[in-house]
């Protein structure tokens, strides 16, 4: 279970001189049970802070959920009382609601509570019992992590219309998902889930355009199968109704990794792609792929740029993606600016011989770890024109760090391994990439580590772009806090948290990365 | 003369007269401040305080030792900052005033008064409840007369007479060590389930008891004012218009909203409209007044009566009063004071490290053609300060947020300073310098700001 923050907030604000003379603080303590940014898609909005404001009985407690807008100020106090078992997952704002994710760990139940732009809250709500599968997985998964900055991110945004949640479930070897709407106009709601077919599906939200949810599917017909079928499936924002579902193999094996509304409102899904016989858990990717597709999950461009020939050009690449002392290249994003330049955003990784991984298959038969481990090396940005022409690339240099692996993961493929290191190991230096509305600029962070004479000690790091000029810049976010933090804040911004454990004080502020 | 050459001479006429008048812009001199008479009144005050704790009984002793160091601390800083007006053409005249009223009051003749304006921009004025009597420039500037300046030191001077601060301190101390009270907070403390609740309880309760008895205060120190006033000739209708002001004064604009664009658009550098354009908003459509209490309670929780309800219980009391002057010391100086304060609240924002309020002041003064020799330095003063501080990841410290209740030309200033890039402050500044750099040359610091300008626009 995720542990609560332990952070005693004072709830009295009083002010007048006489209320220091009071021992009231001493009586009157809420726990902070959860806290993060609520954002609309990648722009932060606000945050919200969930905490105990009280135990009414053994059974149930009074909570405050503390609603601030992204300046930091206090929008609203909502109290409510619920089973103790209750928390906060995950928020969303879609421009004009904001929705909210309950869990109850007893009862084993989701409840999603809107709030409207009035501030008030929605009169209804949309719950349900978690399945087994989904229970299985969120213990694996979200529940496990002892880090408050791992939030599950399921929930996306649908501009003034409402939220689609992307739930993952899983139960020993079988894998599924399930796609909910959630309106947030009126109750209205739908679930797709894959009903057949497949052993283990894997689903991503891509994203949604002209009336379609885009849902890129893995499905694999035994959990040895090593050449899943990757598709498209196309559902019907007002419905849930599959409209389509187009295969991703074609010239090559393409596995699409998000969807990207570009060049002047079409759809573009890209990601890595394969030869077409590829084994994907043993092969190297050939390159990045760009599909424009239509609503009715027609193809409408395709667009290939290889390792070797295309980003080779501009950057050391070896054939098969290698790029010297960098690695593999991850990428973790891709945006388009409204000069039409396209960049896509990653991180590079490469297996490295573990010692602890060597000693531990020598010292025991089964050996539990891996005999390989993963260096997180450098970030890398890589620039194409409208037409997807590689036109430039560039290195960002910083600290690596590694990663050790369970037995096993000798054989499997660097791409697939990149998958691994992003959401299963959570170990990419990259934090997020935010684009202001008018697309002229958009900020990339990350965070890295510095040993240097002056400075031991985090920082965070940004690559930002604005009217076609690129700068980096750095906070150090050692202080004199017992522990430091920071969360994202608006475009260009960040949100440090300094905790003093000492003075029970958590101090906020605002920084702007240049 | 031909209609050519009749145009050329108006263009060199008004071009000369420009330049003429550029020359001759008047440099606002800053007010002089009084060590002496600062250090003279720290010391009264801490004589003040030192007198009251040495003459506590030992109940409570503690308690009230406490409040009145943190009283004191509070006099101290305000006196040993440059936010207490001690300059003695000011002082002088503020004390022309008090002598005026004390005159007419023989009962307040014996009382050892500290009054001071302060440069605070926020319209408030306030007595600590040991002589200390503060009126902030922030309200001094929306005054329109004397008989107004007069019924707030009234208002204060009745606080203090009726030893309202004091009665009160005296008042919480009593009731947070009662018996009663610190037996509930233990039986609280021990209370396993719901002790949250029945504390908020508590603190309502003493918060809305502590409320009615600030109300009642406020009304009996409406009164007294009132009788203060009515013999020092001052016009008592300033009672009834000084109400009035102070019901909309938090609403309320001294000068025309101001306009980024119209100060910082060149044309080697045109503003961008995505500066200040507005995003979506979380509860965009929440009314301001989403307070979870009933409106029983927060009237309940008001400091203050409302001000329709304060003339009320003195209208008819200013209908039977003598006519009186609504100047009689000396209104030319009134005047001056009130266009000086602007600037003189604008530097102390600078020297408060609150960078956004001294460029808001700054701009408004720009855009309404006062003081504009001051307004150019410190807005180019500023956009390098802001600069250096952005570049620092300080920014968050010398700078407010948007927030709601501040008038909305200031949240479309905050807006753009949130979201403009460092390599663009260095453009506008440079521009904005440039643009005033023939009339500014002989400004003092003016040209060591254009050179730090140069400088960081060289980076770019």
């Amino acid at each position: 279970m995720k542990k609560p923050l332990l952070i005693i907030v004072t709830l009295l604000s009083i002010v007048t001189i006489q209320s220091q003379t009071l021992s009231i603080d001493n009586v009157r303590k809420a726990a902070l049970r959860t806290s993060d940014a609520i954002k609309e898609g990648s722009d932060v909005k606000g945050y919200y802070f969930f905490y105990i404001s009280d135990k009414i009985d053994k059974n149930t407690n009074e909570y405050t959920l503390r609603i601030l807008d992204n300046n930091l100020k206090v929008l609203k106090d909502v109290k409510f009382q619920d089973s103790k078992y209750v928390t906060i997952l995950e928020s969303s704002f879609n421009g004009t609601d904001l929705i909210f994710l309950f869990y109850d760990s007893k009862e084993k139940t989701f409840e999603y509570q809107v709030y409207g732009a009035d501030g008030n809250k929605r009169p209804f709500s949309y719950s349900r019992v978690l399945s087994n599968k989904e229970q299985k997985f969120l213990d694996a998964t979200y529940l496990s992590l002892d880090d408050e900055e791992q939030t599950l991110k399921g929930l996306y945004p649908l501009e003034g219309k409402g939220f689609i949640s992307n739930m993952p479930s899983r139960e020993e070897k079988d894998y599924t998902f399930q796609i909910d709407y959630f309106s947030t106009e009126k109750k209205k709601q739908w679930t797709y889930t894959p009903t057949e077919g497949g052993k283990k599906f894997i689903g991503d939200y891509l994203g949604n355009f002209n009336g379609v949810v885009y849902i890129e599917v893995l499905k694999f017909k035994s959990m040895t199968d090593q050449k899943p079928d990757s598709y498209i499936l196309g559902l019907d924002l007002e419905t849930g109704k599959q409209l389509f579902e187009k295969t991703t193999d074609a010239k090559y094996r393409f596995y699409p990794a998000s969807i990207s509304v570009l060049n002047a409102g079409k759809a573009y899904i890209y990601g890595q792609y394969f030869d077409v016989d590829a084994n994907i858990a043993k092969d190297k990717a050939l390159g990045f792929a760009f599909w424009g597709i239509d609503e009715k999950g027609k193809i409408i461009s395709e667009k290939y740029c290889s390792w070797d020939l295309d980003i080779g050009k501009v950057l050391n690449v070896s054939a098969k993606g290698k790029i010297e002392d960098f690695g593999y290249l991850y990428v973790h994003h891709i945006v388009q600016m409204a000069d039409g330049n396209i960049f896509a955003i990653g991180e590079g990784y490469k297996k490295v011989a573990s010692a602890l991984g060597i000693a531990s298959k020598m010292l025991s038969r089964n050996g539990g770890m891996s005999t390989i481990k993963i260096k997180i090396t450098d970030m890398a940005m890589i620039k194409f024109d409208k037409d997807f022409n590689v036109k430039d690339a560039k290195i960002y240099d910083k600290n690596s760090n590694t990663v050790e692996l369970a037995s096993g993961m000798e054989f499997v493929s660097a791409p697939l391994l990149g998958k691994l290191v992003k959401y299963t190991y959570g170990e990419f230096d990259y934090s997020y990439t935010q684009t202001n509305k008018d697309l002229t600029s958009f900020t990339v962070c990350y965070s890295d580590y510095e040993r240097e004479k002056n400075y031991k000690g985090s920082t965070f790091n940004s690559i930002s772009y604005n009217d076609g000029k690129i700068t980096t810049d750095k906070i150090k976010t050692k202080s004199d806090a017992t522990r430091s933090w920071v969360l994202p804040g608006k475009q260009g911004q960040v949100l440090v948290l300094d905790y003093y454990k000492k003075e029970k004080r958590l101090d906020t502020h605002l920084e702007k990365l240049n | 003369m031909n209609p050519t050459n009749k145009a050329i001479i108006l263009f060199f006429h008004l071009f000369l007269s420009s330049a003429v008048f550029s020359q001759l812009r008047p440099v606002y001199n800053f007010q002089k401040d009084d060590s002496i008479l600062k250090k003279t009144y720290y010391e009264q005050a801490l004589q003040e305080k030192n007198k009251l704790i040495s003459s506590l009984s030992s109940e409570y002793k503690t308690d009230y030792q406490e409040i009145y160091e943190a009283r004191f601390s509070e006099v101290s800083k305000l006196l040993q900052s440059t936010r207490a007006v001690t300059d003695m053409e000011v002082h002088n005249y503020l004390q022309s005033i008090l002598k005026k009223i004390t005159e007419a009051n023989p009962a307040l003749s014996a009382k050892q008064i500290r009054l001071l304006f302060s440069r605070d921009w926020w319209p408030n004025a306030f007595s600590m409840g040991e002589g200390t009597l503060i009126v902030n420039a922030g309200l001094m500037v929306f005054l329109d007369n004397e008989a107004e300046l007069v019924f707030v030191i009234c208002h204060e001077l009745a606080h203090f007479y009726l030893d309202h601060s004091n009665k009160s301190i005296k008042k919480n101390v009593e009731t947070y060590n009662s018996v009663a009270f610190q037996s509930e907070l233990k039986r609280l403390s021990k209370q396993e389930y719901g002790a949250g609740q029945q504390v908020d309880e508590l603190i309502k309760k003493l918060e809305f008891g502590n409320r009615r008895h600030s109300r009642e205060n406020e009304t009996e120190a409406d009164r007294y004012a009132f009788i203060f006033m009515k013999n020092t000739g001052f016009d008592c209708n300033g009672i009834k218009t000084c109400l009035q002001l102070l019901d909309k004064v938090d609403d309320s604009l001294l000068y025309q909203p101001i306009d980024p664009e119209v100060t910082f658009n060149f044309s080697s550098y045109p503003f961008k409209k995505k500066w200040i354009q507005k995003e979506s908003a979380i509860f965009s459509q929440m009314s301001n007044d989403d307070s979870p209490l009933t409106k029983k309670e927060r009237d309940s929780l008001r400091t203050h009566p409302d001000c329709a309800a304060r003339i009320l219980h003195l209208e008819d009391s200013i209908l039977r009063s003598r006519q009186g002057e609504k100047f009689i010391i000396n209104k030319t100086l009134f005047e001056q004071l009130k266009k000086d304060f602007f600037v003189e609240i604008a530097e102390q924002q600078f020297k408060s490290n609150n960078l956004s309020r001294n460029l808001y002041y700054s701009l408004q003064m720009l855009q309404n053609g006062e003081n504009t020799s001051y307004a150019m330095f410190a807005i180019a003063r500023g956009l390098n300060i802001i600069y250096e501080n952005q570049k620092n990841h300080k920014l968050g410290l010398i700078t407010d947020k948007e927030t709601r209740g501040y008038p909305a030309d200031y949240n479309i200033l905050l807006r753009m300073l949130d979201r403009l890039r460092l390599d663009e402050i260095a453009n506008i500044n440079y521009n904005f310098c440039m643009g005033h750099k023939a009339e500014m040359s002989v400004y003092a610091g003016f040209n060591d700001e254009f050179n730090k300008a140069v400088k960081q626009k060289s980076q770019y």
